[in-house]
């Protein structure tokens, strides 16, 4: 399947995991109207991970959203893989959710009244499939939790919650996986282990990810990192190093 | 998706138990409306069974035939009996006759013996035979100077088989009869009733009956049929009489007692609906809150991939499981609601017989299905809510759309103007009798209660504010903390409210019906009797001699004296119901209003209601024709038209002398009586007393007694009809509990957050307390203003004979009131507790 694709359009280069193209988004209207996004064009590389950095407000959030189907934009166009999302119905952009995006939040990720492994596979069960075992095992192994699989949520701390969310994020293979700050609500020892997850799921099993952070070092673990002001690109870097975020944090500061 | 509806349910226990709890009470009360009917129905069954067993062929008056006793089955001569057992299909041939409220034993202390309720029958009884029903317990049939009783009543005078007891008679002149024995009725004994049984002759003789019997029932021949028996007696009956096989009595008596129940279940019911529909409210509410509660949840859900119909059919599932559990509970709480309805009428005066409580499958039926839809309709709105729910509300905190403020005013005024015109035309409607009027009226009034409802979100905040105002500067900050709360979320606050604003709707409407009707009550008194004394059977407001009337005549100080009859009759050739009355006496005692002519018809008059005169285009001087139930006709004279039928109780007024010497008995419905001018009222009175006294059955009330024993009846029924809507207020009790708890969960940080800063786990309790008390006033000021406005609707759209004067008992109208809030704060006790003990740090740290 994967290679009839590429075949048929093997004039194109590779397919992005993920695209905007000049997308657009507008809050409230009038003098009120905010421009969370000013004509964003971007794309991302399959089995990379990429990293989005900016100010508070700069739109960083807005932009994962749109890229994942939870939000609509107000002018321009997301794909993920090649499937445009403003085509799609209610119905085609859950099973799309269900199947294609893995999504990460900084709280509240869990379904408090089911245990970490029912919490895991939810966005299988709630397709009706049953996943590939292998697979959730492997996560489940690399994420350090076979131990806690029974547990609820208020029994698991943020560390341990976090990274049950990572498991989940992995567990349906998806096309790509957005984390908004998944480590800002976390101590840097539980930080740095979920970034190292996420790394591993990048570099060991191809994954493509796309994370927010506010932390040069997390972001600086990336492949690539995005800046974000004013709802507008501004820097694009690859091969990132800690100096080098900081730097760019701060011309962006002044 | 099961396991996560299964988790959440778990997870939410306690809320949904208390959601059940409001369903349960509905569905328990539909359920022991149907077992109580159904139990009720297989006992009557029963007794009509047991009462016909061995007859098989039954002779009486052909129906259609006037009847003038309102009470007894038509009379006929026991010629007929001899006749009948000539015939060679008749094994065996006995005529009876029943009566009640008739004859009572006296007690040694000269005390009538009777039972509160049930009736006293007085009847014969040839002794045991194919065709009787009554056993014997004890002693030997009645013969000549004889009597037999049933057991309970003997216990209760006191008497012993061979007693000689004193027994008043319907002739004014108690006799001594010798207790031969104690009888038992079929199997199921005798229902309460007493029973007061001589031989057929004696019978006739004290019933002043002679030669009369108003049933003849039959056994036939070894190898005759039952119809082959009714074939042979058929021809030898004269024209009134009819022969009809046991099978057919039976059947009849059981449809009688069939739709007698039928009504009461039906009423039973209705009581029902109204509970159920209040639960609704609690039941919606619920569920809204936590669907709200849950908001992140389900976006969260929705975030990772769950679909917009898995997250409605979580909450439907949810709301079955509900549904299923409170039918199940419900049918089982049915039979408690049987017992204790039971208990409650029977404290109000009647006697329920005694048998098992059954369930048929209609009933497990209709309650699963009136379970589950109740629950799932009121689900329906927060499960379609809830499937709304946006995958980004997954990470906002508050800012949840609500409905704007013109769809709720647009919608609830779309349901409140039908509601209030219904209301309208149900008061003012030309259309249909009272019952469709008050149909309509109902219909219009449940609508109204949900636009009021619908549309009270819209000042909840504000009411609920003002009300909190008193309580905010009495209490400090626990009080204004209870009134912000209060008022902050008024969708909740008004939703609360609903239940009990129904409850106490309906409670405070009957409490205002019944104020008006004591009203117009004095009014009708005080307008349309001036008569001294009345003399009736408050039991059951029996017939009872009119020998009486001429007796009390014979004392001195007694000016006027007038009995009342209530005759059948043909008035040109229409069966009408019509007064007799001595009209030369009568316009003394009452006022009938008169408007034209005279209503001393004497006795080639009659008089009319003014309605029916001009209904049939009858004036002053016509002639009608008046046929009688001995077959008499005569011409009488229209003398005058009156307006007044509150105390006659008829449309139609003839003169007494007429009618007894046309009717079979001479019984009268009341009596009224003046003194002479200057008489000692006290000295009159003993007199009349000691006359009236042969009739042990009857009151003695003068103007005053009249009117409180009247009340003290109203009231019991206003007391029993308030006992089944207070179901409403448990109900809404519970919806309260719900509320508060769900609210003290919903705000478990901010709980925190006060204690944190130094608010004492006692005035966070009050807080809880007072806002619950809050919220309960303010639904409680609407239902009693609603109660008001029903009230006084039902007062106008029901006939002015009955009630015409609204009346508003202020005094219980305040007490509702304080009730409502009162109520709040017992609901609130638990959840106030809850909060109390919240862990400052857990509390602090929850999500
Ligand atoms: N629902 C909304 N309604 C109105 N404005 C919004 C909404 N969501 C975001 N915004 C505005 O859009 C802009 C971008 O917000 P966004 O949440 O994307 O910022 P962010 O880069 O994620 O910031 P942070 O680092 O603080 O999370 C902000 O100015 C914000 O105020
Ligand atoms: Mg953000």
């Amino acid at each position: 399947m994967c290679w009839q694709t590429a075949d048929m359009t093997a004039t194109t280069p590779i397919i992005a995991a993920a695209a905007a193209v000049d997308a657009v988004k507008t809050y409230g209207s009038g003098d009120a109207a905010v421009t969370a996004l000013d004509h964003v064009s971007v794309e991302f590389a399959p089995g990379k991970f990429t990293a989005i950095m900016g100010p508070s407000g700069s739109g960083k959030s807005t932009l994962m959203h749109c890229l994942a189907g939870l939000d609509e934009l107000t002018s321009g166009e997301v794909t993920i893989g090649d499937t445009e999302l403003s085509t799609l119905n209610d119905r085609q952009l859950t099973e799309l959710r269900r199947t294609q995006v893995g999504f990460i939040f900084q709280s509240f990720n869990l379904i408090p009244t089911l245990t970490a492994e029912e919490n895991i596979v939810l966005p299988l069960t709630l397709g009706g499939r049953k996943g590939d075992r292998q697979w959730i095992d492997t996560v489940i192994d690399t994420v350090g939790l076979r131990d806690r699989l029974s547990h609820r949520p208020n029994e698991l701390s943020g560390g341990q919650q976090q990274r049950v969310a990572v498991a989940r994020a992995l567990a349906s293979q998806p096309t790509i996986i957005f984390a908004d700050e998944p480590t800002g609500n976390l101590d840097s020892n539980s930080g740095g282990e979920i970034l190292a997850f996420m790394r591993r799921a990048v570099d060991e099993f191809g994954q493509t990810i796309v994370m927010v952070t506010h932390d040069a070092n997390a972001a600086a673990t990336a492949d690539r990192i995005l800046f974000l002001n004013d709802g507008q690109i501004v820097h694009d870097m690859s091969e990132p190093t800690a100096d080098k975020v900081l730097d760019m944090m701060k011309s962006i500061g002044n | 998706m099961f396991r996560l509806v299964l988790r959440g349910v778990r997870a939410h226990l306690g809320r949904l138990i208390l959601t059940l709890i409001s369903v349960v009470v509905g569905v328990a009360f539909v359920s022991g409306s149907f077992v109580l009917a159904d139990s009720l129905r297989t006992i009557f069954d029963q007794v009509s069974e047991d009462a016909f067993a061995g007859v098989d062929a039954q002779i009486r008056a052909v129906e259609g035939e006037i009847n003038s006793s309102s009470a007894d089955i038509a009379r006929f001569s026991d010629d007929v009996i001899d006749v009948v057992a000539d015939l060679p299909e008749a094994a065996y041939v006995e005529g009876g006759i029943f009566s009640f409220e008739k004859a009572y034993t006296i007690d040694a202390a000269g005390e009538v013996v009777r039972p509160t309720g049930p009736p006293v029958f007085t009847g014969s009884w040839d002794g045991p035979s194919p065709v009787s029903s009554f056993r014997i317990i004890d002693g030997a049939p009645p013969r000549g100077q004889q009597v037999v009783l049933d057991p309970v009543q003997a216990t209760a005078g006191g008497f012993s088989v061979g007693d000689e007891i004193t027994i008043s008679l319907p002739t004014g002149d108690p006799e001594r009869f010798t207790l031969s024995g104690t009888i038992d009725f079929g199997e199921g004994g005798t229902g309460g009733a007493y029973f007061i049984l001589f031989d057929l002759p004696t019978t006739q003789r004290v019933l002043g009956l002679d030669g009369l019997v108003d049933s003849i029932v039959v056994a036939a021949a070894d190898g005759v049929s039952p119809e082959q028996l009714v074939e042979a007696i058929t021809p030898v009956l004269p024209d009134n009489l009819e022969a009809v096989t046991g099978d057919v009595v039976i059947g009849e008596q059981q449809e009688s007692f069939g739709s007698f129940i039928s009504i009461f279940g039906n009423v039973l019911l209705g009581f029902a609906v109204v509970v159920l529909f209040v639960s609704t409210f609690i039941i919606h509410n619920t569920f809204a809150t936590l669907v709200g509660q849950r908001t992140r949840q389900f976006g969260l859900l929705r975030s990772i991939g769950a679909s917009a119909s898995q997250i409605r059919r979580m909450v439907l599932i949810e709301a079955s499981g509900v549904g299923v559990a409170a039918s199940v509970l419900g049918l089982l709480g049915g039979l408690g609601v049987a017992s204790l309805l039971k208990q409650l009428f029977s404290a109000g005066g009647g006697e329920f017989p005694d048998g098992p409580l059954e369930i048929r499958s209609r009933t497990i039926i209709v309650v699963v299905i009136v379970g589950m839809v109740v629950t799932l309709v009121s689900a329906l709105l927060p499960a379609i809510k809830a499937a709304r729910v946006t995958p980004l509300e997954a990470f906002r905190s508050g800012g949840r759309r609500e409905r704007s403020a013109t769809f709720r005013v647009v919608s609830g005024s779309a349901v409140l103007a039908p509601g209030l015109v219904l209301m309208a035309i149900g008061m003012f409607g030309n259309a249909g009798g009272t019952a469709s009027r008050l149909g309509v009226l109902g219909v219009g009034g449940a609508l109204t209660f949900i636009g009021v409802s619908m549309l009270s979100a819209m000042f909840a905040g504000p009411v609920a504010s003002a009300i909190g105002a008193p309580i905010a500067r009495l209490r400090g900050v626990p009080g204004s903390i209870a009134r912000g709360n209060a008022s902050r979320n008024p969708q909740r606050t008004s939703a609360t409210a609903t239940a009990l604003m129904i409850g106490l709707a309906l409670i405070s409407g009957v409490a205002v019906l019944t104020q008006s009707i004591l009203d117009t009550f004095d009014e009708i008194l005080s307008e349309s009797i001036s008569a001294d004394l009345f003399i009736f059977e408050s039991n059951q407001g029996l017939e009872f001699s009119g020998v009486l009337v001429d007796q009390l005549g014979a004392i001195d100080d007694v000016d006027q004296v007038s009995g009342f009859a209530t005759i059948e009759v043909l008035i040109d050739g229409e069966p009408r119901s019509a007064t007799g009355f001595d009209s030369s006496t009568g316009t003394s005692v009452v006022n009938m209003g008169v408007i034209d002519g005279t209503a001393e018809v004497g006795q080639d008059g009659i008089a009319l209601l003014d309605d029916r005169a001009s209904e049939l285009g009858i004036n002053v001087g016509d002639l009608v024709s008046v046929e009688f139930e001995d077959g008499y006709r005569t011409d009488l004279t229209v003398r005058g038209i009156f307006d007044d039928a509150a105390v006659v109780e008829s449309d139609w007024l003839l003169d007494r002398e007429l009618t007894r010497t046309h009717t079979i008995t001479d019984d009268v419905a009341f009596i009224g009586l003046t003194y002479v001018d200057g008489a000692d009222p006290i000295a009159t009175r003993a007199a009349v007393e000691e006359v009236a006294s042969a009739f042990p059955q009857l009151s003695v009330q003068d103007n005053t007694e009249f009117q409180e024993e009247a009340q003290g009846q109203i009231a019991q029924l206003q007391i029993v009809i308030t006992g089944l809507l207070v179901l409403c207020l448990v109900v809404a009790f519970f919806g309260i509990v719900n509320t508060m708890a769900l609210a003290v969960l919903e705000r478990t940080r901010e709980i925190g957050l006060l204690r944190a800063v130094g608010m004492t786990r006692r005035q966070l309790q009050s807080s809880v307390r007072w806002e619950a008390a809050i919220i309960s006033l303010f639904g409680a000021l609407l239902g009693v203003a609603l109660g008001l406005l029903l009230g006084s609707a039902a007062v106008i759209a029901i006939p002015d004979s009955f009630v015409r004067t609204i009346g508003i008992p202020w005094g219980q109208l305040v007490a509702y009131i304080i009730l409502g809030g009162i109520l709040g704060v017992i609901a609130a006790w638990f959840p106030a507790r809850r909060a109390a003990r919240l862990d400052v740090l857990d509390a602090i740290s929850t999500d």
